[in-house]
C-alpha cells in the first residue's frame, strides 16, 4: 500500500459531496449500497447509487404511534432520527430459502440453498443500530451453532456509521449504553457537520474507501464541533428508561396488574416485533408444488405476539395478550440478558414509534417500578 | 410375614413418632392386629364404620360399585397408607367405598369409636391423631383432583 | 451442589448448516398402545451412521418435506446409537402424517438436540424415574443407561403413570428391567377389573417410598401438572430440587436456539432442556400462561 491512507482510529474530514466517491469506491469494491431514503412518506433503507438519493433535509417528528416527515430547513445528510426499516431485514430477511427437496424414488434429495449471498454496505447505521447488529451476531454466530445464511452477509457487510446528532422523542439509546456514540465494530464512522464529515476510520477497509476522496486530518476545532454535536445528542433524548436490575424487576413481578392493563390496550399485532432491530424469532414453513414432489423449506419472520407462536399440540400456551406482551417485554429486557449477555433492548424507540396504540416500553418500566 | 408385636410396629411408624408416652399407650390400647390373604374383601361399601387401618404391608384396593358398570376401583393403597378414616370422621355413619386385599396385607386396626372417644378425652392427642387424617385427606383429594383433570387427555405431555 | 444443576450437553458437530435434515429409512415400526408407536430409523449416510450418537434424554426433529417438522425424544439406548428409536404419540399434523408411514418410507432427521439426564451426577445415588404416559419415551435412554451400569447406582425405582392399562407403554419390557433389581411399579388413573396393578395417579406412588432425601435423584417425564405435582412430592420428602429434573416441552422449531419458540424464561428448551432441574425453573412453573 503505497498509497497515503489513514489507519484505523484516525480521524479525518472530507467535504460533504466528497461523499458521493466512498459510495462510488464501494460500489466499485463491489457493494450493494443501502441507505437512507424517502419512500412512502418515511425514511426507509433501500438500495441507492448515488448520495442525491439520501433524505438530504429531511427529518421525521416521532412520538408514541407517531412518526411525521418534515423539512428541515438546511442541508443535513443525516439529520433524521430511526425509521422504520432495519439492517436486520438485509442480514437476517424476512424471508428465506433453507433449501430444497425433492421426492427421488423412495426417497428425498436435499438441495441446499447455495445462493451467494449479497455484499452490502450499509450507509448510515446508527450507534443503536451498531449495537442491535452485535446482538444479532451472539444470536446468529456466537452460539453453540451458526446460521450460515447470517454469518456469510454479515462477513461480508461493510458499516459506515452515523454518530447520531439528531436523537427522537422516542429514542433512549444512551439510558441503554447503545448510543448515540458509535463504539462498536464498523469500518467508516462519520460525524456530520455543517459543511463537512468528520469521518473515523474503524478497519483498514474503511480507509481503502478514502483512496480516491480529499482528506485531511481532522483538527481540534473540527473534533471538538464533532463531540459536542454528540454530547449535544446524548442531552437530548426524548425518553429515558431506568436500567437498574431490570430482570430482578421483572422477574418479580410476572403477575404485576400492570400486565392486565397494557393488554387493555396492547392489538397484538406484532408491529414491534416487526421494527425491533433485535427481534430474532422465526418460524419455519414448507412450500410445496401442486405434485407434491418439490417442496421449499422457508424461514420466515415470527413474532412472539402471534398467538400460534406458542403452540403445542393440544393448544396454546399464551392465548391471552397480557401473556405475550408479558413475554416480549420480559424476553426483551430480562431473560436476554441471561440468554446472551446482553439487553435485547438497545433504546431505538421504533417500538414506540411504531406501535398503532402508541404503547410505550418505558412507561410500562417506570409503571412497575413505581407499584412494585 | 414378620411376626413382630403390635408395640414395635406401633413404634416403627412414623404416625406414631411424635405421641409422648401416655398418648402411646392410649392408641395401642385401641389398636389390633389385621391380616388378610389376598382376594379378601376387608369392608363392603354401606357396611356401617367401625375399623380405621394403617397398612404396614401389602395392598389394597378401593373400590366403588357403579351399576351396570360393576366393580370400579378408584384407589390402591399400600405400605404406610391409611384407609377407612371415614370410622373416625363420621359424616355418613357407613363406609363410602369397598376394601379389598389385592394382596396378602397386614394392618394395624383401631377402633374409629374408640379413637373418636380417646382424642375427645385427651385433645392433645387429638391434635396429633386429626392434623394425620387430615394429610390422609389432603392427600386423597389432590390424587382425586389430578383424576379429575384427566391430565393424559391435555395433550401437554412428552412428546 | 452446583454441578447437580447442570445437565449434559451434546452438540452435533456433523452439519454445517444446522437446518439441513439427514435421510432416514423407517426399519421397523412397532405398534406401543393406542395412537403410539415405535419408529427404527437408519440413516442412509453411513457416514453419518457410523458418526451419530446421542446422550439419554436428547431428542432429534423429524422432518416430513410439506408437511413439517417436529420435536420427538429418542427412546433407544444410548451406547447402541445404530439403533435409533422415536416413540411416537399421534398429536398433531406432522406426526399424523408419520403414521401414514411404512416401513422403508424416509425421514428428514435433525440432531440430537438439548440436554440430557444427569446420569453422570446421580451416579452413587438412589434413583427414582417418574413417567407419565408416553413420558417414559425420554427416560427410556436413561433407564438403558442405568442397567448397563446397574452396579454404579444404589436403589432404582420407576413410577410409570398412565391413563388406562391398555396405556401402559413398554409393559413387556418391565419384567426385564426387574431382573436388574429394579423396583417398577405401573399405576393407572382408570382401571376396569382385569387391572391387577395399582389405581391412582402416579405423585401420590410417592407415599408409600421411604427415599433418603441426601441420596436420591428424580427424573421425570410427563404431562406439566404430573411433573409439578412430582416435584412437590419430592419436595415434601425433603429431596432437593436441585436434584429434581423434568423434562420440558415448547413449541421448538429450529432446535438450535434461533427461532425462539421454545423459551422457558431464561432458557431455551432446544439448548439449555428439554431436560433442567426443578430449581431451575421453580421461579417459573406457577406462572400462568408463561
Amino acid at each position: 500500500m503505497a498509497e497515503n491512507l489513514p489507519s484505523p482510529g484516525e480521524q479525518v474530514v472530507i467535504a460533504k459531496p466528497a461523499l458521493q466517491s466512498v459510495f462510488k469506491a464501494l460500489d466499485s469494491a463491489g457493494y450493494t449500497l443501502i441507505a437512507p431514503v424517502l419512500r412512502n412518506e418515511a425514511i426507509i433503507y433501500d438500495e441507492v447509487s448515488s448520495v442525491d438519493e439520501l433524505p438530504i433535509g429531511w427529518t421525521a417528528e416521532t412520538g408514541p404511534g407517531h412518526y411525521r416527515l418534515e423539512q428541515r430547513g438546511d442541508e443535513s445528510f443525516f439529520g433524521f432520527p430511526a425509521g422504520p426499516s432495519t439492517w436486520k431485514g438485509y442480514l437476517y430477511p424476512s424471508r428465506l430459502k433453507l433449501f430444497s427437496v425433492s421426492k427421488n424414488g423412495g426417497g428425498y434429495q436435499t438441495v441446499p440453498n447455495q445462493d451467494v449471498s449479497p455484499s452490502y454496505a450499509f450507509i448510515g447505521v446508527r450507534a443503536c443500530e451498531l449495537a442491535a447488529i452485535a446482538i444479532q451476531d451472539r444470536v446468529f454466530i456466537e452460539g453453540p451453532f451458526q446460521d450460515p445464511h447470517y454469518e456469510a452477509r454479515r462477513e461480508k457487510a461493510f458499516i459506515l456509521a452515523v454518530n447520531c446528532t439528531e436523537p427522537g422523542e422516542t429514542c433512549f439509546c444512551a439510558s441503554m449504553g447503545a448510543g448515540p456514540r458509535c463504539t462498536q465494530a464498523f469500518d467508516l464512522a462519520l460525524t456530520e457537520l455543517r459543511d463537512a464529515f468528520v469521518i473515523e476510520i474503524g478497519s483498514p477497509l474503511g480507509a481503502r474507501m478514502l483512496l480516491d476522496v480529499e482528506w485531511s486530518f481532522a483538527g481540534a476545532l473540527e473534533l471538538g464541533r464533532a463531540d459536542q454535536k454528540i454530547t449535544d445528542a446524548e442531552n437530548q433524548m426524548g425518553r429515558t428508561l431506568d436500567t437498574s436490575d431490570l430482570p430482578g424487576l421483572l422477574y418479580d413481578n410476572l403477575e404485576h396488574p400492570r400486565w392486565d392493563d397494557v393488554a387493555e390496550r396492547c392489538l397484538s399485532c406484532t408491529n414491534c416485533t416487526l421494527v425491533c432491530p433485535t427481534c430474532f424469532c422465526s418460524d419455519m414453513k414448507d412450500i410445496s408444488d401442486l405434485t407434491g414432489a418439490n417442496t421449499e423449506r422457508v424461514r420466515v419472520w415470527d413474532s412472539c405476539f402471534n398467538p400460534d407462536f406458542s403452540y403445542v399440540h393440544g393448544g396454546h400456551l399464551r392465548p391471552n395478550i397480557r401473556a405475550r406482551y408479558r413475554q416480549w417485554l420480559t424476553h426483551k429486557l430480562a431473560s436476554w440478558i441471561d440468554q446472551f449477555g446482553t439487553s435485547g433492548c438497545v433504546g431505538c424507540g421504533r417500538c414506540i414509534t411504531w406501535c398503532p396504540v402508541g404503547i410505550d416500553l418505558t412507561e410500562e418500566i417506570a409503571a412497575i417500578r413505581d407499584e412494585a | 410375614m414378620v411376626d413382630n408385636t403390635l408395640d414395635e410396629l406401633l413404634r416403627a411408624n412414623p404416625w406414631f413418632a411424635a405421641l409422648g408416652e401416655p398418648q402411646f399407650e392410649a392408641m395401642l390400647e385401641i389398636a389390633s392386629m389385621a391380616t388378610w390373604p389376598a382376594g379378601t374383601l376387608i369392608f363392603r361399601e354401606g357396611e356401617p364404620n367401625q375399623n380405621i387401618y394403617l397398612i404396614c404391608e401389602g395392598h389394597v384396593a378401593l373400590d366403588i360399585s357403579i351399576p351396570m358398570r360393576g366393580r370400579a376401583t378408584i384407589l390402591t393403597l399400600s405400605d404406610g397408607d391409611v384407609f377407612g378414616w371415614s370410622a373416625v370422621l363420621p359424616i355418613v355413619n357407613i363406609k363410602t367405598a369397598s376394601a379389598r386385599a389385592t394382596h396378602d396385607t397386614r394392618a394395624i386396626a383401631f377402633d374409629g369409636i374408640a379413637m373418636q372417644e380417646a382424642c375427645e378425652r385427651d385433645h392433645e392427642l387429638g391434635y396429633h391423631v386429626f392434623r394425620r387424617l387430615t394429610n390422609v385427606v389432603a392427600a386423597r383429594l389432590t390424587a382425586t383432583r389430578m383424576q379429575l383433570l384427566d391430565m393424559y387427555a391435555t395433550g401437554l405431555e412428552g412428546d | 451442589m452446583a454441578t447437580k444443576q447442570s445437565t449434559l450437553q451434546h452438540i452435533p458437530t456433523i452439519s454445517l448448516d444446522p437446518m439441513l435434515p439427514h435421510w432416514a429409512a423407517i426399519a421397523k415400526i412397532q405398534d406401543e398402545t393406542p395412537g403410539v408407536a415405535t419408529y427404527a430409523l437408519e440413516f442412509q449416510d453411513l457416514a453419518f451412521r457410523t458418526a451419530y450418537s446421542f446422550l439419554p434424554g436428547q431428542f432429534n426433529m423429524l422432518y416430513l418435506p410439506g408437511i413439517g417438522e417436529v420435536a420427538i425424544s429418542i427412546s433407544s439406548d444410548p451406547e447402541t446409537p445404530h439403533e435409533l428409536l422415536h416413540t411416537i404419540r399421534v398429536a398433531g399434523n406432522v406426526t399424523q402424517a408419520i403414521e401414514r408411514l411404512k416401513v422403508g418410507d424416509q425421514i428428514g432427521v435433525r440432531g440430537p438436540y438439548g440436554s440430557a439426564w444427569p446420569v453422570e451426577v446421580a451416579r452413587g445415588e438412589d434413583l427414582i424415574f417418574v413417567a407419565g404416559g408416553i413420558g417414559l419415551a425420554p427416560l427410556r435412554p436413561a433407564i438403558y443407561h442405568v442397567i448397563r451400569h446397574r452396579a454404579e447406582y444404589g436403589k432404582i425405582t420407576i413410577l410409570a403413570g398412565a391413563r388406562s392399562p391398555e396405556d401402559m407403554l413398554y409393559h413387556d419390557e418391565f419384567d426385564a428391567w426387574r431382573e436388574h433389581d429394579i423396583e417398577v411399579i405401573p399405576t393407572v388413573d382408570r382401571a376396569d377389573e382385569s387391572w391387577q396393578g395399582r389405581v391412582g395417579v402416579v405423585p401420590m406412588l410417592f407415599y408409600s417410598l421411604r427415599p433418603d432425601p441426601r441420596n436420591t435423584t428424580v427424573f421425570t417425564c410427563g404431562p406439566e401438572i404430573m411433573m409439578r405435582f412430582v416435584a412437590y412430592e419430592a419436595m415434601a420428602r425433603r429431596i432437593p430440587t436441585e436434584r429434581v429434573f423434568v423434562s420440558l416441552e415448547r413449541n421448538m422449531k429450529c432446535a438450535v436456539g434461533f427461532c425462539g419458540h421454545c423459551q422457558y424464561g431464561p432458557t431455551f428448551l432446544c439448548k439449555e432442556g428439554p431436560v433442567l432441574s426443578f430449581a431451575q425453573i421453580e421461579p417459573f412453573y406457577n406462572v400462568e400462561e408463561f
